[in-house]
């Protein structure tokens, strides 16, 4: 039986309901900084039970799943890697008759994607490594396909990557042929349903044909040179005269990955003897 | 049934979602229409409880969302906080016994939900259309599938009486 609401039940319904909308406003007007700081905390203690039980269905399914595709993705790498080591050997030669410095090397940490269901899932997301494994905010992160965004926080335990299709996202972005620099940042209106980005700050000068691949110049120091970004799929506006907006497919897609890697911080270069 | 005994039930019914939404929808369902058993928890708490409690409710499982998915923090806890209030007064207004209308408060629920969490994260217009047009009310479906399956199954549980 539901029972007839007076106005002192009225009122103490409202006074927890007011209560909880301004705690939220408070947090939604919370610098991230805080914000982040206080996601991590929460996750890596009153969550972390809760992110077990998803790292292990997310290891229960990729399992499962991905286990044909990683299987001829190693079978391919391992065919390609035979030729590695001559090239590898032909590069250093060629570097020191040319005196350049030794390639940075990045290493890498393996991370598992635990997607949420909410509606904003895919600006951002939550991996399954922390700061326990090296990495840091800042480090870029990749999957085999390419570029999906840079790492936002880092708990102990989970750690929170902004991908590309946040609107804070900017990466410095060249040609394959290194003829052409600009910005990559995601498209603010999609007509469509796919979101894609945008390669902004191009010269009008310059014309890049479709279907160039555009990859990440390592300007900036936060993402290395040569990550694959997108594919251009035509000019989406012009800038009074002076500045072609093209419009960018990406190469990978935040929605769907399961695993990504999480680039640490380059190596200190070594000179060449 | 003795009141001890349903309110175990009850609780073990929580717990039951809990886990179909962090280990069975990982495991099976993939994408933004994915059902959300978490919200299925809430809108059954709040259509129980009074408006006071759910709203708390709401903010504690909206802080939860936030917090696992930090795009912009503070409007999942908004959006849920709003949504739980509403179901627990329309409880009076609606009287959700008949199933097309819990399946209804389910469906309505998700794509509210949805949608005060993307204005209060300043999406992009051009995303927004598409996310309140396409995957909102997606999941509002298979949200709501899902949680008239559960229904059928454990209504003894959540101690609620569904006519067809």
């Amino acid at each position: 039986m539901i029972r007839a609401r007076g106005r002192a039940t009225s009122r103490s319904d409202s006074l927890p309901f007011l209560i909880c909308l301004l705690l939220s406003a408070g947090a939604i007007a919370m610098p991230s900084a805080w914000s982040l700081k206080l996601a991590a905390g929460l996750r890596d203690t009153i969550l972390l039970p809760v992110l077990w039980v998803q790292e292990r269905a997310e290891e229960g399914r990729t399992s499962r799943a991905r286990f044909q595709a990683v299987q001829a993705e190693r079978d391919s790498a391992a065919l390609a890697a035979q030729s590695l080591a001559a090239l590898t050997a032909e590069n250093t030669r060629l570097r020191g008759i040319l005196e350049l410095r030794a390639r940075t090397t990045t290493s890498s940490v393996p991370a598992e994607v635990l997607h949420q269901s909410g509606p904003t899932e895919g600006r951002t997301l939550l991996l399954g490594v922390g700061a326990g494994s090296g990495i840091k905010p800042g480090d870029p992160v990749v999957s085999p396909e390419g570029l999906v965004g840079v790492l936002l926080s880092a708990g102990d335990r989970s750690s929170v990557a902004m991908t590309w299709s946040h609107p804070d996202f900017r990466v410095s972005a060249v040609t394959t042929d290194g003829s052409v620099l600009g910005i990559v940042a995601p498209s603010a209106n999609t007509d469509a349903s796919e979101a894609f980005l945008e390669f902004r700050g191009v010269a009008y000068r310059d014309t890049v044909a479709t279907g160039t691949l555009v990859m990440t110049s390592g300007l900036g120091g936060i993402y290395p040179k040569g990550v694959p970004i997108g594919r251009v799929a035509g000019i989406r506006r012009e800038e009074l005269g002076w500045e072609r907006v093209y419009r960018l497919a990406p190469m990978a897609n935040p929605g769907h990955v399961a695993h990504l890697l999480v680039l640490r911080a380059p190596a200190a270069p070594k000179s060449v003897p | 049934m003795s009141a001890r005994r349903g309110d175990g039930r009850l609780y073990l019914g929580f717990a039951l979602l809990l886990l179909l939404h962090f280990y069975l929808r990982p495991r099976v369902f993939s994408g933004r229409a994915a059902p959300d058993f978490l919200f299925l928890a809430l809108v059954l708490v709040a259509i129980r409880a009074r408006p006071g409690v759910a709203a708390v409710a709401g903010f504690a499982v909206g802080l939860v969302s936030d917090v696992l998915t930090p795009a912009s923090f503070g409007a999942a806890a908004l959006a849920h906080t709003v949504v739980a209030y509403a179901a627990a007064w329309g409880r009076a207004v609606f009287f959700p016994d008949n199933a097309l209308v819990v399946a209804g408060l389910f469906a309505g629920g998700v794509w509210l939900r949805n949608a005060i969490m993307l204005l209060a994260s300043g999406t992009p217009s051009g995303q927004l259309s598409n996310a309140l047009l396409v995957w909102s009310p997606l999941q509002a479906v298979s949200t709501a599938v899902a949680g008239m399956v559960i229904l059928l199954f454990l209504r003894d549980w959540f101690a609620i009486r569904i006519e067809t």
